[in-house]
Order: C-alpha cells, then structure tokens, then sequence
C-alpha cells in the first residue's frame, strides 16, 4: 500500500529550537494514524509542517509521490488535498454555518453553490447541526462548534484530515460527541493523523500510535503494542504520567 | 432606565443646558454677541443669497460639501484598503510597495492637510506639466482629501485586519483560500466590523475637512459665510454653514449606530438570514 | 499686499464717500480744530489708549508691503505712504514719533466686537456702510481705482475690450473690493474663485488657475513689477489697466464710538490743507496715475 503523504527526516527549526529533528512518517490510503507525545513534543508543528502552514528546514514532505518542497508547488493547491482542524475551531465568526461550511468549496475550488449547498446540508445532517445551519457560530455550544469545524475540512473532500488536539478546549462533557464523529468517520475510511491526549480514544480508533519526544518519533506501533508493551522508557514514563 | 429615572435625567439636563443659556444671554456683551453670530436678518439672507451684494447662498454652496464628501469617502475606502492591504502583504515581490505604502501613510498622516492641499492645488497646476496640470480647483481639493485620508483610513484598516486573531488566517488558508480570498472573505469582513466606529470619526473629519477646500478658491458653504464675514461684519454665516454640517453628521453617525447594533443583534440572535 | 480688504454695497459706500470727501469745509475751521486738538494732547486730554502715545495698528504680523509701508516691512521708518501719514498725523497732533507706537492687528480681528488695543488701524481698509455700523472710520487718505493683473502670457493682455473682460476666470481674495468690482462691474460669466488670501489668490494666477485679478492700483502695480516673479526673479505679470473709481476710498479704523476720531480728521483736513498729503501721495503712489484706462460694462 503506497503513502497518500508521507514525512521523510523532516526537521523544523524555530531559531536556536530544533523543534522537529528528523521525523518520517508515512500515512496510508484510509489509515488512522493517532500521535501522541507530552505537551511541546511538536506535534502540531509536525502537522502544520504538513499543512504547509509551515516551511521546514531539511526533508521533504512527499504528496502522492509529488515532493511538496518543490519551489514550484502552489500550497493553496495542496491544502485543497491535506485539510486540518485546529484545537481552537476558527470559524469565522461573520459567517452562518452553512457558509463556513462552504466558504472553501465555493471559493477554493470554484463549485457551484447549488451544488455545495446540498452537500454541505447533507454533512450538517449528519451532525445533527442541519437546522441550525443559518445560524452563526457564536450561538453554538464548543462541541457543536467543533463539528462544524470538522464538517467545514470534510466538505473540501480532502485526501487526508490533519486534526490538532480538536477535543482539548472543549468542556469534558462535550469531547464524546467530537469523539464519536472522528470514530464514525474513521469507520468510513478517512485517511486521519491525529494529534490527540485522548488515550481511550487512540486505542479505539488508531490504526497505528506514533509517540513523538523532543521533536523525534520515539516509537510506533499499534494501539496495543503501544499502550500494552511500550519497548522505549520514554513512551512508558509519558503514558504512565497520563495514566 | 426607568421611567422616573428617565423625568429625572431629562429634567436635570434641562436645568443645565437652561442655566449654560441664562449665563450667555445675560452676559454684558451678549446682545452683541448674539447680533455677531445669530442675526435672523443675515441668517436668512446667508440662506438664499444675494447676487446684488456677491452673498451666496450658504445652502447652494453646501451641495459642493456633500458630493465632494460622497466621492472622496468612496475614494478613500478604497485607497485606504489598497494602501493597507500593501501594508500587510508578505509576499516577497511586493516588499518594495510595502515600504512604499507605510512612508506613504507616515507622511500624510503626518502633514497638515493644509500643506497637502496648497502643494497639490497650487504645486500641481504651476508646474505645467500638461493635463494634469490643467484640473479645475476642486479636482485638485479632492485629490488632496483621498491622498490625505487614504493614509489615515489606511492605519484604521490596518489596525482592523490586525485584530482578526491569526488562527482565522490559518483556517482560511488551510481551507485552500488564497491570499486575496482570504483577505476577501474572511479578514476584511471581520476587520471592517471592528473598525467601524473610527472608520466613522475619519469620514466625519472628511465631510470637516471639505471646508478647508476654500483655500483653493472654491466657494463652499464655509468660504460662502467666510465672504459674508468679511463683506457684513458678521459672523451668523459660520452658524448656518456649522448647522448645515451638522444637519449632515448627526444622522449619519446615528445610522451607523443603528447598524452596528443590527449587526451585532443578528450575529448573537436566531439565523433568520 | 494686504490692501483693499473689504467692501459691499457701492451706493452706501458711496453716500459715505460724500460725506467724508467734504473734509476741507475752509482752512479758517481746520487751523482752528487742529489748534485745539494739539492743546488738549498737551493737556492729557486727548483719549489715547496709552497715554501720551498714539499707538496705531497695521497688519504687522502678516507682512506689510510697499508703497504702504517701507521695503523692510518694519511700519516705524516712516517711508511708504501709511507709515509716512500715521507720523505726519501724530506730529500735526503734537506727538512726537518717539510717541508714536506700532501694534499688530489681523484684519479679520480689527472688526470683531470689543475694545480695540489701538487709537487707530491704518492698513489700507476700505470705508464701507456695513463696516462703519461696527467700526468708525475716518475720513478717507486715499481714493482707490481697481486694477486688472494677469500673467504677461494671458490672452486678457491684448483682449480686454467690455465684452471680452466677460469671458474670463477671475480670482480675488475674499471680501475685497476687487472682489466686489469683478462680482458688481465687470460680471463674469465663469464662476469667480474666491481666497482667503490675496498670496493665494497670486499663487493661483501664477499656476493658471485663474486668468485675472482685480486688486487696486498701487498693489497691482507693485504685483506686476516686483511681486510675481519666475525662478530667475524676471517679473511674469503685468499690470492690464485700471478702472474709472468707483468711489471707493481708504479710511483709518477706530473702535465704534472713539472721539478721537474727530481730531484725527482735524489732522486730515489740516495734513490736506497744508498740501502734506497731495505730496506724500506724489512721492509714494504717484507712478499709478499712467496705468491705462479700462471700460467695464456699466451695471
Ligand atoms: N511559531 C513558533 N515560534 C517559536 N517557537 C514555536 C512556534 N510554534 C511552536 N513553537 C515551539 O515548538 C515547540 C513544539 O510546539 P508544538 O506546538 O508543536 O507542540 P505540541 O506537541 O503541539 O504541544 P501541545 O501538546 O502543548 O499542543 C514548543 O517548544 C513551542 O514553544
Ligand atoms: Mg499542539
């Protein structure tokens, strides 16, 4: 099974601060992949490295055998492929639902907003958020927020879904639902790297656990390996503080 | 508010505004004063004019105010953005504009617009430099009002667009929006409803400012009450020319209220769109 | 130059033209009236707002020009014509010029309500029924005709018949009585341009902005041949002509209802008597009488 995206010896300086020191990654058509590691290991710059939110200093980031480094690629055009969702939701505040969720069809990839329309409504239904699709964002609890944010990535039909921590500003009664979308729509298929501190969830729904520290993929495996017979020390002291 | 309290307040500013009149009507000179600048006789006359006498009709005069004002605020709303947009830009091959935009809104930020206007309306025309040198006054006041407020209208938006939060910026890029779709359709919304208010003051600095054009020459509703100044010894033509104005910002300042709070109503209230 | 400054209504103007032109009534009266002047001066008696001095305002702060004034711009020399008659004044007075003090006074402010800080303002302001409601004005020092400048290169040079004056861009500062002349006598057709300042009035000519401005003959001329000049100093104006007078004259401004006014005119009357200011006129405004004549269309 060849690589939608992969990373290869990626690393990413902020200044003296090596924050990424070599990462290699690989994510398969329809795999979930869950990365977990203590807080400024560098996961959400390894995904906004991928995003092309960010330059990186040294590697390449390859696209479906297409090197994203190249001078020549348009990141707007990748970021039609690579989609992400941020801990903190952003939506735009200034547009309905229903507009947020199709902002990026409708003016990105120049669809027709009939056409969008319907597809968008039909992703609002299945997050129950159908009748309040005219309303705007700031009437929405935090999860429900989240889900529109999660439905406004799917709504360009991206190849792979970057997710940043998409459940850690929300109160603890509102993670399930995020939860259960991500679950559901891993099910489906979607290919998913996911940053997360939800270990239950990882176990649950991962394909493969990366756990990254200090910029470095320390180990990787399946959920069970991972969490049941970490080999490195570093794995086992995270996962025994987080336990 | 209630409604006693609404009596008590609305009394209390009677009695006060009553006293500030009391005070002024009673001063010794006050007589004379109020001749100066409230004179009915002249008020009327500064209304409709009177060619015999080379008194203009302060009215006719003000619609050079109000269509100036109305084309250099168009004007400067986008100018304004232009310079602004530059200012904010991070793409590389327009460093040089960038630099270009931000000495340009120091500079005329900067100037009295005074200075600007005798530069343009008189700098301009003395050098003959063929077509542009040959504009009528009023092209050359209008020039100096969009190049001045350009550079303040420009730091306004730009303060706007700065107080969109970056992880708007980053949702829209990652949503595959491009440079000016994003400013398009996510900041420059955003920014505007922000920056509404100060966007207001400098509009109604503008509408001010058309006043100073009498420099150049043009009869406008201050430099008409300006003539009868110094043809009657009287100043009752500044009171009509000053009631025109406000006769012009007050309710545009509360239209602009009425729609923030629309605004704000619908954002927080049910999505009937 | 800062000249002409106001005037409006011609008729009124011209009532008061009358009855100010009757000054010299007889020697006999001015030598008796300047007499008695002269001892109530020694007496302390005369009201002057510092006593023992005469303090008179010009528009010192924004500049004062010639033939009014000396070239240097300082109004104590006594060379120019004003200065020259403030001390002859103060001297028919009794006054010696060592008592004669100079004050700033903008125009604009000379006519506003209130106490003046000065005995009289001499800046060559024209006497005018509305003025005189809320100033008192001697009687007149000087009878003023209105002049056409242009730039040398204009077509108003060669074309300046009745008809043609019509079709001009005229400009003129605000309130003046060239202002009034071209609004009154000659009639435009264009829209006249209106400054708050006759530089800025000038600073339009000579960018093209307006054809023409009317301004009285003695600032017209000193314009034309001194004034309006091109980078290398070479004067790029001229003087077109000057119109009949239309019975506009200078007069010194006092505070409304100030007595002294009526030794001032004693001195004038005595000053005109004595042929002091006929020879002031000729040595300091004397050029202007070869200006050519020019004809509007009459009202
Ligand atoms: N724009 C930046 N400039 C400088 N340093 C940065 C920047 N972004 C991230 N860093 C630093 O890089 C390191 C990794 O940050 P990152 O946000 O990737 O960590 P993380 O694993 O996502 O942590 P968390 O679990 O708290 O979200 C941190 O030390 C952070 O301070
Ligand atoms: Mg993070």
């Amino acid at each position: 099974m060849s690589a939608v995206i992969s990373a290869q010896n990626v690393r990413k300086r902020f200044g003296d601060h090596e924050v990424l020191r070599g990462i290699s990654l690989d994510l398969a058509e329809h795999e979930v992949v869950c990365l977990i590691g203590a807080s400024g290991s560098g996961k959400s710059t390894l995904l906004r490295c991928l995003n092309l939110l960010e330059t990186i200093d040294e590697g390449d980031i390859v696209f479906r055998g297409q090197s994203l480094t190249d001078a020549r690629i348009d990141p707007n055009l990748v970021r039609r492929h690579i989609s992400i969702v941020f801990q903190a939701f952003n939506l735009f505040p200034h547009l309905s639902v229903l507009d947020n969720v199709m902002l990026g069809p409708v003016r990105a990839l120049g669809r027709s907003r009939d056409e969008v329309k319907v597809e968008a409504m039909e992703l609002l239904e299945r997050i129950g958020l159908a009748p309040r699709a005219l309303e705007f964002p700031d009437r929405l609890s935090g999860g429900q927020q989240q889900r529109v944010a999660i439905v406004r990535s799917l709504a360009m039909k991206p190849d792979v879904l970057l997710l940043d921590e998409v459940t850690s500003a929300l109160d603890p009664t509102l993670v399930g639902e995020v939860l259960d979308l991500l679950t559901d729509l891993a099910r489906g298929g979607t290919t998913m790297l996911i940053a997360t501190h939800e270990m239950n969830f990882a176990r649950n729904v991962a394909d493969r656990v990366v756990f990254l520290h200090n910029g470095e993929i320390v180990e990787s495996g399946t959920p069970s390996q991972i969490f049941d017979q970490p080999r490195e020390a570093a794995t086992a002291a995270f996962l025994s503080r987080v336990n | 508010m209630g409604r006693r309290a609404a009596v008590a307040s609305s009394l209390s500013s009677a009695i006060i505004v009553g006293l500030i009149i009391w005070f002024f009507w009673r001063a010794p000179n006050g007589a004379n004063v109020r001749h100066f600048f409230l004179d009915p006789h002249s008020f009327w006359i500064n209304l409709t004019g009177d060619p015999s006498r080379s008194l203009y009709s302060i009215l006719r005069c003000f619609e050079t105010n109000v269509w100036m004002f109305m084309l250099c605020e168009a004007l400067v709303l986008i100018f304004g953005l232009g310079l602004a947009w530059l200012r904010l830009s991070r793409t590389p091959i327009l460093a040089p504009l960038r630099v270009a935009s931000a000495i340009y809104t120091d500079v005329f930020r900067g100037i009295p617009i005074i200075l600007v206007l005798f530069a343009v309306g008189y700098g301009v025309p003395g050098m003959q430099a063929g077509w542009i040198s040959q504009r009528t006054p009023i092209t050359y006041a209008c020039a100096t009002l969009v190049i001045t407020y350009s550079a303040y209208v420009a730091e306004v938006y730009r303060a706007g667009m700065n107080s969109v939060p970056n992880g708007q910026v980053m949702a829209a890029r990652s949503l595959g929006l491009s440079d000016v779709q994003t400013m398009r359709r996510v900041i420059l919304p955003q920014a505007v409803r922000n920056v509404v208010p100060p966007l207001l003051n400098d509009f109604i600095s503008l509408q001010k400012d058309t006043a100073l054009v009498g420099t150049l020459g043009i009869v406008e509703a201050n430099q008409a009450a300006h003539v009868f100044g110094a043809m009657e010894f009287n100043y009752t033509g500044y009171t009509v020319a000053a009631l025109l104005f406000l006769a012009l910002t007050i309710p545009m300042t509360r239209y602009t209220d009425h729609l923030i709070a629309k605004d704000r109503r619908r954002r927080l209230a049910g999505g009937t769109v | 130059m800062r000249g002409l400054k106001s005037l409006t209504t011609l008729a009124a103007g011209s009532a008061l033209v009358l009855s100010g032109l009757v000054v010299s009534t007889g020697s006999a009266t001015a030598t008796t009236a300047i007499a008695q002047c002269q001892a109530s001066f020694k007496s302390g008696h005369l009201p002057l707002v510092s006593a023992g001095k005469l303090t008179v305002a010009s528009d010192i702060n924004n500049g004062l020009y010639q033939p009014w004034f000396g070239a240097n711009g300082n109004p104590s020399t006594g060379k120019g014509y004003e200065s020259a008659l403030a001390y002859a004044i103060a001297k028919d007075l009794g006054i010696t010029s060592k008592n004669v003090k100079w004050t700033a006074e903008a125009f604009d402010s000379s006519f506003a309500p209130g106490s003046k800080n000065f005995d009289f303002d001499i800046n060559e302001i024209s006497v005018t029924a509305d003025r005189a409601q809320v100033v008192d004005f001697s009687n007149s020092y000087y009878n003023v005709q209105q002049s056409i400048v242009a730039l040398k290169t204009n077509a108003i040079v060669k074309h300046h018949s009745a008809t043609d004056l019509k079709n001009y861009t005229y400009g003129d500062q605000i309130g003046t009585t060239g202002l009034d002349y071209i609004n009154n006598h000659i009639k435009p057709t264009k829209q006249v341009h209106v400054y708050n300042t006759l530089d800025e009035a000038v600073a339009a000519l000579t960018a093209g902005q307006v054809d023409a401005i009317v301004v009285d003959t003695p600032t017209g001329q000193y314009m034309a041949a001194a004034q309006i000049v091109n980078s290398k100093n070479k004067t790029i104006a001229t003087q077109v002509g000057q119109f009949p007078t239309a019975g506009e004259h200078y007069g010194l401004l006092f505070e409304k209802g100030n007595t002294l006014v009526g030794c001032v005119n004693a001195a004038i009357a005595d000053l005109t008597t004595k042929g002091t200011i006929k020879s002031l006129q000729s040595q300091y405004l004397g050029i202007y009488n070869k200006v050519p004549k020019l004809t509007p269309i009459q009202p």
